[in-house]
């Protein structure tokens, strides 16, 4: 293999795509992110206080070229927010707005340019670091060999979480099978409880398996930073949102979010609503339950 | 020490529509400078730091019937809350509309005036605008400062004289709008902004900070003044080795400006230029950004109007 040779070098046709995805896991002004590279596509990790964690997946598919020439894994870290806001620079109104990215610069640089006339062009040269420790992986793994698992419309997760912002600082989260249904309950200051049954609101709450009643306790600010900036494409597109808890009360929510170009978008938009998978990108929380969890078991 | 005109349909249009929300995002107070044959707009001509800005009328273009006498060689200078004049400007305008039947019945007059303010023993300077309705007629005062000195006037005029040297080279921007977003999202990265001009017609703009550096390249572009041809080694490097090749050759110039300046200069696009030229000052004493007005329905400069604004240059060391 040329030693030369960039680790990667690919392109993106639509960046407000790329833009919305990193947005969505974008919950406080600094945030160090880890960027893990493979022949797969790009991975995108952040991490909060060891209790939250979030990975945006840019599969290879995305990119209209995907270039990769590096042996093993490629991390290194950088700055989110200048990531993102970096990122929409290029996507400026009446500009095209696909891009080619390349990592390694010269100096260990994630090197973005803009594709497009000879006579302008946009590019970036962003520092690197060198990822501190390796992430805490948060293990994922079902307790039962059902999953518990409920899929909900985007839209409803936000407004439920925004909602439960009042009564206080932990919100604790029930699935039950008879009835089936989810409960959402807050209490501090005040209490509040948010219930989505599933025969009630079939419309919100799409999906639900579970066979036996769990509860756990999260703290708000990490459940609120899964859906807080959810972008508005996802509401737009009526997309559904998947929480499943694991082991321990790990909650884990996905998200998908559109990286097509908008006006494309719609050709891929089958009679179900669904878009095609290749032009998704797929967004994971991880939250950790709090430590004196009342799990009934 | 006296003023009044009438200000002409076309007039109001222009204040109203373009110039006055324009020169509002500029800065709040700005001075009027009412000449025998000019009205000017300018911004920062006599404190140093910030935006200097020069809106010229000349008084055609303005008003009809105007009349001005001081002791200063006829020439008036105060500073006015440019948002005021504007609120007040506009609602003499609706009231026009509402009651103005006929040409001369919905006049517009402005005049300085000297009041007595209610709870106040001193008489206090106006700007007034008085709409002569059917039946009533609407006075609106908009307060002003004391007008200038003759030491002060004196001062504006030099520094008038002084801000309207050209650079050498302009280059003409293409879409005024694109670049303000552009510059618009780029604020958040940095606060510094390098704006290399070459002869070749090249425009380069640039945030570095320790973490990033962003930046744009336009070229091509029509270029008024000190030209050259490209290069022809230079087409297949990048944009940060052609700019500085061009540093080299003495063919560019570059300054660092303030992003935030730099964004405010493209508010300007609200009083409707037909096009706008960035330049670098001799020596690289300032930006300038020179916005031209066509005569409606042509492609031929209207003289009557000039509007143009100098950044100035910040030392990088000392940021």
């Amino acid at each position: 293999m040329d030693s030369d040779a960039p680790d990667l070098v690919c392109q993106l046709d639509n960046v407000q795509g790329m833009v919305d995805a990193l947005t969505a896991v974008r919950w406080k002004r600094h945030q160090d992110a880890v960027i893990e590279l493979s022949e797969h596509g790009i991975v995108l990790i952040v991490e909060d206080s060891n209790c939250l964690q979030a990975k945006v997946y840019l599969q290879r598919e995305l990119f209209v070229r995907y270039e990769y020439g590096a042996q093993g894994r490629p991390r290194f870290g950088l700055s989110l927010g200048l990531f993102v806001d970096c990122l929409n620079t290029f996507s400026v109104p009446g500009h095209s707005s696909a891009i080619e990215i390349r990592y390694p610069g010269p100096d260990m640089q994630l090197l973005l340019k803009s594709v497009e006339s000879l006579d302008s062009g946009i590019y970036a040269e962003m520092r690197t670091r060198i990822p501190e420790t390796i992430s805490w992986d948060y293990n994922f793994e079902p307790e039962w060999s059902t999953p518990l698992t409920f899929t909900v419309k985007t839209a409803a997760l936000k407004e439920a979480i925004d909602d439960l912002e009042w009564p206080g600082a932990s919100i604790q989260i029930t699935l039950q099978p008879a009835p089936p249904s989810v409960t959402f309950r807050g209490d501090g200051h005040g209490d509040l409880q948010i219930d989505f049954t599933y025969y009630a609101n079939p419309d919100l709450l799409i999906a639900f398996h579970c066979d036996r009643q769990v509860s756990h306790r999260y703290k708000y600010k990490f459940l609120r930073a899964t859906t807080s900036n959810i972008p508005g494409s996802v509401v737009r597109d009526n997309r559904g949102s998947k929480l499943t808890i694991g082991r321990g009360g790990l909650l884990k929510v996905q998200h998908l979010v559109s990286v097509a170009r908008t006006s494309t978008a719609h050709p891929h938009i089958d009679s179900a609503g669904y878009q095609q998978p290749s032009r998704i990108a797929y967004i994971e929380f991880f939250v950790k339950p709090e430590e004196e969890d009342t799990a009934d078991d | 020490m006296k003023f009044k005109a009438f200000l002409t349909e076309n007039g109001v249009s222009l204040l109203e529509k373009r110039f006055l929300p324009a020169l509002d995002k500029m800065g709040k107070i700005c001075h009027l400078y009412l000449t025998r044959d000019h009205a000017f707009f300018l911004h920062n001509l006599l404190n140093g730091d910030g935006i200097q800005s020069v809106a010229q009328f000349r008084k055609e273009a303005l008003f009809d019937d105007y009349r001005i006498s001081s002791q200063n060689g006829d020439r008036i200078a105060f500073a006015v809350d440019v948002s005021l004049l504007h609120r007040a400007l506009r609602s003499s305008v609706s009231i026009c509309t509402e009651f103005g039947t006929g040409a001369t019945a919905n006049r517009l007059q402005i005049k300085l005036v000297k009041k007595l303010p209610a709870n106040s023993t001193q008489p206090m300077p106006f700007l007034s605008l008085e709409t002569k309705g059917f039946k009533s007629a609407v006075i609106q005062d908009v307060p002003i400062s004391k007008p200038l000195s003759r030491t002060h006037l004196l001062e504006l005029q030099t520094a008038l004289g002084l801000a309207q040297d050209l650079p050498r080279t302009l280059v003409q921007v293409p879409d005024l709008n694109q670049l303000q977003s552009f510059v618009d999202r780029m604020k958040h990265v940095g606060d510094l902004l390098s704006v290399s001009i070459a002869k070749y017609g090249d425009l380069h703009v640039q945030i570095s900070t320790t973490l990033i550096t962003l930046g744009a390249e336009f070229r091509k572009l029509l270029v008024v003044g000190d030209q050259a041809e490209a290069p022809a080694e230079d087409r297949n490097v990048s944009a940060q080795t052609r700019s500085s090749r061009a540093l080299l050759r003495g063919d560019a110039q570059t300054v660092q400006v303030s992003v935030k300046h730099f964004a405010k200069s493209l508010c300007y696009h609200l009083a409707k230029p037909d096009c706008a030229f960035y330049g670098i000052a001799p020596q690289g004493a300032c930006l300038t950004v020179i916005f031209q007005f066509f005569i409606p329905g042509s492609r031929q400069m209207d003289k009557s109007i000039s509007l143009h604004c100098r950044l100035p240059v910040l030392d990088p060391a000392s940021s």
